[in-house]
């Protein structure tokens, strides 16, 4: 389908979101009493799940579009959430914990990057060793019971309660989520840096030949994910005033799930963070919907499972490529 | 034969060694301005790696390189582009997900202190240089994406890049193993329509009628060494032919 235009065919996701909410809104407000949707707690219940996970599927985004991927991104949210509460408890203003908790992040995220690429091994078994040693380390470090994060006045409109629209809560994190897209939309988009890291996660080697420095490109979205999921772990952590040693488990694969129902290619390359998002709110959507509907916990996974890969093919059908 | 005051880029005694096997040995190598040389050979005559050396991606074991007469370092791609020289392999360097005006100016970007691309400059010059420097056939704007061009169409992308660049030396590894007919036609046309602008070019090719239609002088080479350098006024396709084959 090449005569479709370049725009649609990259934002066929997001042409795909619109047109599920429009059938779910209009759904809601036909049957508002069976299918409450568009009640002020679902609403606020999306408000406040879809950011953090928005947050760290859009750093392993970033890093996918370089043709790399991070694992540990679940372990490295509980990791970092547990470093702020930690260091909140013993003292340290809430503010600066949370930059200690970014920078801890930033840091097992470039970690990941310098063990893949001086050793060149692929970063999917780096991280997947990063993982484990992280979850690990959380235990040695905390052991296993939570760690409680109170802290309080305005720190906690900041990471956590933002302002309040009559029945509606935006959360915190919506606006992080906004402030997050919007650098690294433009990043990636927009800057000279997002050429590189588009051009090194298509053709490596066809991008050396040209003159990008490969190395310095993927270590530095090595770094934006391993920050994107502290950061997103600040948040959830914020938000329900305790670190637990076993909130980040699994949430790696959601999250390169939503990258791929949001467009960016597996190989690197191809992707936009505006899919991203979409990605995170369609696989937040469908959890939704199915609680609402009073579906079986396990359809979750089974409908999660199928819109995958039914996105990838169907991406890959719409770019005309096989 | 050129004479040295003539050339602008020389190699001086250039060998290039990977451990006790020489790939390029003691070769002597020079280009004037606005002259096209075909380098030839068999395989693992070292054409390759003459090309690579030239354009920085391989580096010299012994021997000096010069540019203008001064001793230059080709240490990387980099090197090579600041001193004038681009090189266009038989894969067009281009990244088939990006759009033709990202590729064009991939590690070249237009963009202001912070970094941010001047997207719109950059397409309107890309519009520029796709219609006039090089008109590509079946184009139809810069935000097309490079994978969906033919393989002769990207390699005018290359080319473009280099027109716009202001290259002085055009190193084509292979440029033709990869494209029809009359996509060789045009890229041949380009070299020669550059080489009146006075950018050099140097052409590796195992076609010997594509390198005889274009070039003006051939250095042919064999076991890394130089084992024939012959201007076209002074030699016939079949003299050219028996020389290469005979190696």
């Amino acid at each position: 389908m090449s005569w479709l235009p370049h725009t649609i065919r990259e934002h066929s996701v997001v042409s795909m979101f619109v047109a599920l909410q429009l059938v779910l809104v209009i759904w809601a407000l036909v049957a508002p009493d069976s299918f409450r949707y568009l009640s002020a707690s679902n609403i606020n219940v999306a408000l406040r799940a879809i950011p953090p996970l928005a947050i760290m599927a859009m750093g392993v985004g970033v890093l996918m579009l370089a043709g790399e991927f991070d694992l540990s991104v679940g372990s490295n949210y509980t990791f970092s959430a547990v470093v702020m509460a930690s260091a909140f408890n013993s003292g340290l203003d809430p503010f600066l914990s949370v930059a200690l908790a970014i920078l801890a992040g930033t840091a097992i995220g470039l970690l990941n990057g310098v063990v893949a690429l001086t050793f060149d091994i692929p970063s999917f078994i780096v991280t997947l060793g990063a993982m484990l040693v992280w979850r690990g380390g959380v235990l040695y470090y905390n052991g296993p019971s939570s760690e409680p994060f109170r802290p309080e006045g305005p720190f906690n409109a900041v990471f956590s309660d933002g302002i309040l629209l009559g029945d509606i809560q935006i959360s915190a994190g919506v606006f992080w989520l906004l402030i997050i897209g919007v650098v690294l939309g433009t990043l990636v988009h927009l800057h000279r840096y997002g050429n590189h890291l588009l051009a090194v996660g298509g053709n490596r080697n066809a991008a050396v030949a040209i003159g990008v420095q490969p190395t310095r490109t993927k270590l530095i979205a090595f770094a934006i994910a391993g920050g994107c999921a502290a950061f997103a772990g600040v948040l959830a952590t914020a938000r329900i005033h305790q670190a637990q040693p076993g909130q980040g488990g699994g949430l790696e694969l959601q999250a390169i799930a939503a990258c791929v129902i949001g467009g960016v290619a597996l190989t690197g390359g191809r992707g936009s963070v505006l899919g991203m998002i979409v990605g995170t709110w369609l696989v937040f959507t469908i959890q939704d919907v199915l609680l609402l509907l009073r579906a079986p916990g396990f359809y979750l996974d089974v409908f999660i499972g199928a819109v995958l890969v039914a996105a990838v093919i169907g991406n890959r059908a719409v770019r005309g490529r096989t | 034969m050129t004479s040295p005051s003539e050339s602008f880029f020389r190699l001086e005694n250039v060998s290039v060694s990977y451990g006790r096997y020489e790939a390029v040995r003691n070769l002597d190598f020079e280009i004037s301005r606005g002259e096209v040389v075909g380098l030839l050979g068999d395989n693992g005559a070292g054409k390759s790696t003459t090309i690579k050396l030239m354009s920085g991606t391989e580096r010299i074991t012994s021997g000096a390189i010069y540019l203008d007469g001064k001793e230059v370092a080709l240490r990387s791609r980099r090197d090579s582009e600041n001193c004038g020289i681009e090189t266009i392999y038989q894969e067009a360097a281009l990244i088939d997900q990006l759009s033709i005006v990202r590729n064009l100016f991939l590690s070249r970007e237009i963009a202001n202190p912070i970094g941010l691309l001047k997207l719109g400059e950059m397409r309107r010059i890309s519009r520029e240089i796709l219609t006039n420097a090089v008109s590509i056939s079946g184009i139809r704007d810069p935000d097309q994406e490079v994978g969906t061009l033919s393989g002769g169409q990207k390699q005018s992308v290359a080319i473009a890049r280099a027109v716009y660049f202001k290259r002085r030396l055009l190193l084509l590894d292979e440029p033709t193993s990869a494209l029809s007919v009359r996509e060789t036609d045009a890229l041949l046309d380009y070299v020669r329509r550059l080489r009146d602008e006075g950018v050099a070019s140097v052409l590796v090719t195992h076609n010997l009628y594509h390198a005889f239609e274009v070039c003006d002088r051939f250095v042919v080479l064999s076991h890394g060494r130089k084992v024939l350098e012959v201007d076209k006024k002074d030699t016939t396709l079949r003299e050219l032919t028996d020389h290469v084959i005979k190696m």
